[in-house]
């Protein structure tokens, strides 16, 4: 499966639930994040503190590059603001990696 | 193992929060509690008053080259650098490291890595004297010189942690925050990481019980003969053979003891051995071996039994599951690792098992399956004498007493902190923890080296007293289960007695603290002479008697005579100041 195949998003998430597999090592038992669209990720209420957002950013290219084929740069936009609300959910991160992907391929 | 924790310092000039979390998270023995050091604040972090950290246990030092070496920085700019200056910040780097250390039962120190991307002078990179590289092998070697004679201080190489990611190093995560690695790197520096601390609070593994058939060699010998099983030639799974015996050879050649378990019929086995020039080991490689058909669970139990060793020293290696599932369920002590069925993987994943870690390799190490081949001898020739008494004077041992110096203490502290059956008190410290306690005046330590006819057993026995008023205590009364019930411990008993003596004390006493293992010595306690007190579990002897010597062993060092403990006075604070 790549991410040019016409469902983008799937790829996505794949990605990213791949992502906090490996992320969840190094967070305790009783923070580990779930594997759901709707989980808060980053902000108020947000399971990840600024380290955590970080390492999730990097494993999650890594994935996206391992996996499917494509460098994406997730902090194009400044992640840490909160402003543009991609790192908000896991659905929005999904939605703003998937975007990124169909710029890509141009599909 | 038990439930411990045990609390560890991080100091880095990186956000090194990443490894604090993988530790907190991992639940396995040992359990680690990591607290960081201030960011970025590594020469203050070292220099730290004690006071501050008395609840540490362990600290972990891990830098780039620039924060710990600030001339580094001009070296990775290729800008003019004093080579002198440089290495001498390395040297001031390692004495901070070893400031650092007195406040800790052990410090680990990660060696330092060149990022990847730095190309430095390409080809010339190791060649040229200014090459990045070759730079940075060199202050590693001056790190680890100026580090390898302090005891409980360890340099391990961070090379093995970044090799697990194929791009360690992220420019990202540094500019985001100050992470330079990527986190798988800090989760295999966090498994190695606990690997060196149970390294040094923990026994090593001591003993590889081996299948025979399709482990040592190919094949089914009681079916196809010696002539044809799979060793060596030019055969992908003959060579795969030969270089796990190697493997083992290699455990053997440091001082690990091999043995094998082996349902075959005996004869049929040894052939093998007599017969395949491919052999690498040989039955000399091998302490003790039972090859027959009972079970594999109660021959390993007779094995370890043989050795003296207990079962929580062995490691047991067989290609067929349903014999280790067997000694799994049987000997739960016993580590089973799983085994690969690729035969090509044998030797590999044997050199990768981090059981025989060690926090110190001493002379006695090395040549242990000797000691073990002489035990048997020893044993062989005890047959051939009428009394027990006769074949201890057939021996002709010799104890050679000496004080604490700065040669023997590795053994000591490996000894103090190994010994489970012969030990009166099973106290556990480190090299530091031991040269404190004896600063304390009226604290007195000896070692004691055995030697008869068949071997050189080395340093293998440990007495300290501690002396008030008008009596002394012995502390620690151990002795290496190798020379056991030899009289070498009525020959510790006879110095414990003389000192006491000679200092002026009119009691002698002793008081055992039992545990799930010290049984032995509690029963040549109570057949020791020494008056018994089961209320107090102490013992006491007055000391104008003179404790009777047994008359087959003589013993060097020690003055007979009224004056007693004179030699080993001179002997005593022989320990060098550094290690104090």
């Amino acid at each position: 499966m790549t991410l040019r195949t016409s469902n983008h998003l799937d790829g996505a998430f794949d990605a990213i639930y791949a992502a906090i597999a490996e992320l969840n090592l190094q967070l305790p038992k009783d923070k580990q994040i779930q594997r759901r669209p709707d989980i808060v990720l980053f902000g108020e209420n947000g399971q990840l503190d600024s380290l955590a957002l970080a390492n999730f950013i990097v494993i999650t290219e890594q994935k996206l590059e391992e996996s499917f084929g494509i460098q994406v740069d997730l902090t194009e936009d400044d992640p840490f603001s909160g402003q543009n609300g991609h790192f908000r959910t896991i659905e929005s991160l999904a939605r703003y990696v998937s975007s990124i992907a169909e710029n890509k391929t141009g599909e | 193992m038990n439930s411990d924790v045990f609390n560890l310092r991080l100091v880095s000039d990186f956000n090194i929060e990443t490894l604090c979390r993988y530790l907190d998270n991992d639940a396995s023995w040992p359990r680690v509690a990591a607290a960081m050091a201030p960011f970025g604040q590594i020469f203050p972090s070292l220099l730290e008053s004690a006071e501050r950290e008395s609840e540490q246990d362990f600290c972990f030092i891990w830098s780039s080259l620039e924060g710990a070496v600030p001339s580094s920085r001009k070296m990775l700019d290729f800008d003019l650098v004093d080579r002198d200056a440089l290495f001498a910040e390395v040297s001031y780097f390692a004495e901070c490291v070893k400031k650092c250390h007195t406040r800790f039962k052990a410090t680990f120190v990660a060696s330092w890595t060149l990022p990847s991307f730095y190309r430095g002078l390409g080809i010339l990179d190791f060649q040229n004297t200014t090459g990045l590289r070759r730079l940075t092998l060199e202050m590693n070697l001056a790190l680890v010189k100026a580090l390898e004679n302090s005891p409980g201080i360890y340099v391990l190489d961070s090379s093995r942690w970044l090799e697990v990611a194929g791009n360690p190093w992220s420019p990202k995560l540094w500019y985001l925050s100050k992470t330079p690695y990527r986190s798988e790197v800090f989760g295999k520096a966090a498994q190695e990481l606990k690997v060196a601390i149970g390294t040094v609070l923990g026994s090593p593994r001591k003993l590889v019980v081996v299948d025979l058939d399709d482990t040592l060699w190919g094949g089914i010998i009681g079916e196809v003969g010696w002539e044809n099983i799979v060793l060596g030639g030019h055969d992908h799974k003959g060579e795969a053979f030969v270089d796990f015996q190697r493997a083992l050879k290699s455990l053997r050649n440091r001082g690990i003891l091999l043995a094998i378990a082996s349902k075959n019929q005996e004869e049929a086995a040894l052939q093998a051995f007599q017969k395949r020039p491919e052999m690498i080991l040989h039955l000399e490689d091998f302490a003790a071996w039972r090859i027959n058909w009972h079970d594999k669970a109660a021959n390993i139990a007779a094995l370890a039994s043989e050795l003296n060793l207990g079962l929580q020293s062995v490691v047991f290696i067989d290609d067929n599951p349903a014999e280790r599932a067997r000694v799994r369920e049987a000997l739960p002590e016993v580590l089973v690792p799983e085994w690969p069925e690729d035969r090509t993987s044998y030797a590999s994943t044997l050199l990768q098992l981090n059981c025989f870690d060690l926090p110190q390799i001493t002379d006695e190490d090395r040549v242990r399956t000797q000691l073990y081949i002489s035990a048997r001898e020893r044993e062989k020739g005890k047959a051939e004498y009428q009394s027990v008494e006769e074949w201890l004077h057939s021996l002709e041992t010799t104890v050679t007493v000496e004080g604490l110096n700065e040669s023997n203490l590795p053994r000591v502290v490996q000894l103090l902190n190994k010994t489970n059956q012969m030990n009166l008190s099973t106290r556990r410290m480190t090299g530091h923890e031991l040269a404190e306690w004896l600063k304390q005046e009226g604290r007195k330590l000896w070692a004691f080296r055995v030697r008869d006819k068949f071997s050189d057993s080395g340093l293998t026995g440990i007495l300290s007293l501690q002396a008030s008023a008008d009596s002394c205590r012995i502390i620690d009364f151990l002795l290496s289960c190798r020379v056991m019930g030899r009289d070498v411990e009525r020959v510790m008993l006879g110095v414990a007695v003389q000192c006491c003596r000679s200092l002026g004390c009119a009691e002698l006493t002793a008081k055992y603290l039992e545990t799930a293992k010290n049984k032995p010595c509690r029963d040549f306690w109570m057949k020791s002479g020494f008056a018994y007190s089961e209320a107090e579990s102490s013992f006491s002897w007055a000391a104008a008697q003179p404790y009777p010597a047994p008359s087959h062993i003589e013993v060097i060092g020690l003055n007979r005579d009224e004056s007693e403990c004179e030699l080993l006075r001179a002997q005593e604070g022989n320990v060098s100041p550094a290690l104090l």
